[in-house]
């Protein structure tokens, strides 16, 4: 059973559609990519289902539990659930890297410290930290607050995670390291919705990709499907330019 | 020339006193910067996130203390609410005075700094589920100290200063035990210049203490466990 779903959701900006009737769902143990032109509004789907946009229309599940977003404790419940990685990191500046992880599960969780203390090590030992532990954001390269920022995500145990556009803003030898790092949460298991630019990445590791335009999903298929031989036009005109270059 | 002759033994035996008052005059100025650090951080937190209403009346409170004479504020605390049937020591009067005074500077100061916090951090904070108080006491409050440390050092320094009006109410801090001896040795210059040699101890101390606190603590960022 889908542990994601979306129905025809809607979001504007002010008399601007951005998202207008987004079908989508995302099975448990899946990675879905979203690709498609700048302003098509992928990134518009990740904000809305955290709750950083209000939806205009649509409604969302998370296996099969109704999400009203006006409700402050349907948005607080679906946090636990859900978590999301942005493109420009947005770590705390104040707080050193193990600080960001622990935060959010010691004093909004209120778990014990010390177990919190141990996981977040763990944490930021797979992303391959396990040296920057006391370092603080602006002491590192992009890469690796990346990395910080994916832990801080995980240090949560979410369900699903949320990946927006992550390596858009890292020098270019920096994205590998990030994208190793998603390639072995995909390996474990990990349901992830990524909205990303790196073409490659996504093809290879995803289940299912969606290609959107103009805050509509025009085609969705297997990653074979929407590269080599995609249906729509419109699809076969952005794949052929982004695989051109 | 002047045909005065310096008498500093005289006062030497006042000088504890003087010390006494010192102590009385930096007393009130932590606390009542203590009180008005804590009602500036509650006022700047509803200017940034609360509704019309509240905003309007915070805005009223800061219009009203900041455009007014602090001592014609304690006049009115030390002599006007006794005809309310409430009677403030000249201390308390003086440092609830300065306090609400103080509230309405740090709320316009603290402010800047609200208006100044990371949008980026706040979502990140608002994803994980920190509440608009954490979110406050978590990111924006770091941030204040951070980059608001110099200005809110600056007005401690004017208030420790401020405390001096305080002798116009009878309370003993360090000008007030200047007027007392003077009263009684009449060595006014003597008096005044050390006097005035203490103040300039005081804040020249403080300055340092704050300015080792701002780069050890805040500059070097808030430790937040």
């Amino acid at each position: 059973m889908p542990r994601l779903v979306i129905n025809g959701l809607e979001a504007r900006y002010g008399s601007l559609k951005v998202l207008d009737g987004i079908d989508l769902d995302v099975a448990s143990g899946d990675v879905v990519g979203l690709i498609g032109p700048s302003g098509s509004g992928k990134s518009t789907i990740l904000r809305t289902l955290v709750g950083l946009t209000p939806p205009a229309a649509g409604s969302v599940e998370i296996d099969g539990e109704h999400i009203d977003y006006a409700k402050p404790g349907d948005v607080r419940r679906l946090r636990d659930r859900l978590a999301i990685v942005f493109q420009q990191y947005n770590l705390f500046q104040n707080m050193t890297v193990l600080q960001n992880v622990m935060i959010a599960p010691t004093k909004i969780k209120k778990r014990a410290a010390a177990e919190v203390r141990e996981e977040a090590v763990r944490l930021l030992a797979k992303v391959g930290l396990a040296d920057k532990l006391d370092r603080y954001p602006d002491e590192l390269s992009g890469g690796q607050q990346q990395r910080v920022a994916i832990a801080r995500a995980l240090a949560l145990r979410p369900e699903i995670l949320l990946l927006d556009e992550v390596t858009a803003a890292l020098d270019p030898e920096l994205v590998s390291e990030v994208l190793d790092t998603i390639r072995v949460l995909a390996r474990e298991g990990m349901t992830m919705l990524i909205v990303s630019h790196e073409m490659g990445f996504i093809r290879e590791v995803s289940k299912e990709v969606v290609f959107m335009d103009a805050g509509r999903v025009v085609e969705r298929g297997t990653p074979a499907k929407i590269f080599d031989a995609p249906e729509e036009a419109r699809t076969r005109d952005f794949v052929s330019k982004i695989l051109r270059h | 020339m002047l045909d005065y002759t310096f008498q500093f033994g005289q006062i030497v035996p006042y000088l504890p006193r003087l010390l006494d008052g010192a102590v009385v005059a930096l007393e009130l100025a932590v606390l009542s910067f203590c009180g008005g650090l804590l009602l500036g951080t509650v006022g700047a937190a509803l200017l940034t996130f609360a509704g019309g209403v509240v905003r309007r009346i915070i805005g009223w409170y800061v219009s009203f203390f900041t455009n007014t004479p602090q001592l014609v504020q304690i006049y009115f605390l030390y002599f006007a609410l006794p005809d309310m049937g409430i009677v403030l020591s000249s201390f308390t009067a003086v440092l609830l005075g300065m306090t609400l005074n103080a509230g309405a500077y740090l709320t316009e100061i603290q402010r800047a700094g609200f208006e100044s916090r990371r949008q980026s951090e706040m979502e990140a904070a608002e994803v994980l589920g920190f509440s608009r108080v954490q979110q406050i006491r978590y990111v924006i409050l770091p941030h204040v100290a951070r980059v608001l440390f110099p200005p809110l050092s600056n007005h401690f320094i004017l208030m420790t200063l401020g405390t001096s009006m305080a002798a116009v109410f009878g309370v003993e801090e360090l000008t007030g035990q200047a007027l007392n001896i003077n009263s009684v040795t009449f060595r006014s210059l003597e008096i005044f210049s050390v006097t005035a040699l203490l103040y300039i101890a005081v804040t020249l101390v403080a300055s340092a203490l704050l300015a080792v606190i701002g780069t050890t603590v805040f500059r070097a960022r808030m430790r937040m466990f």
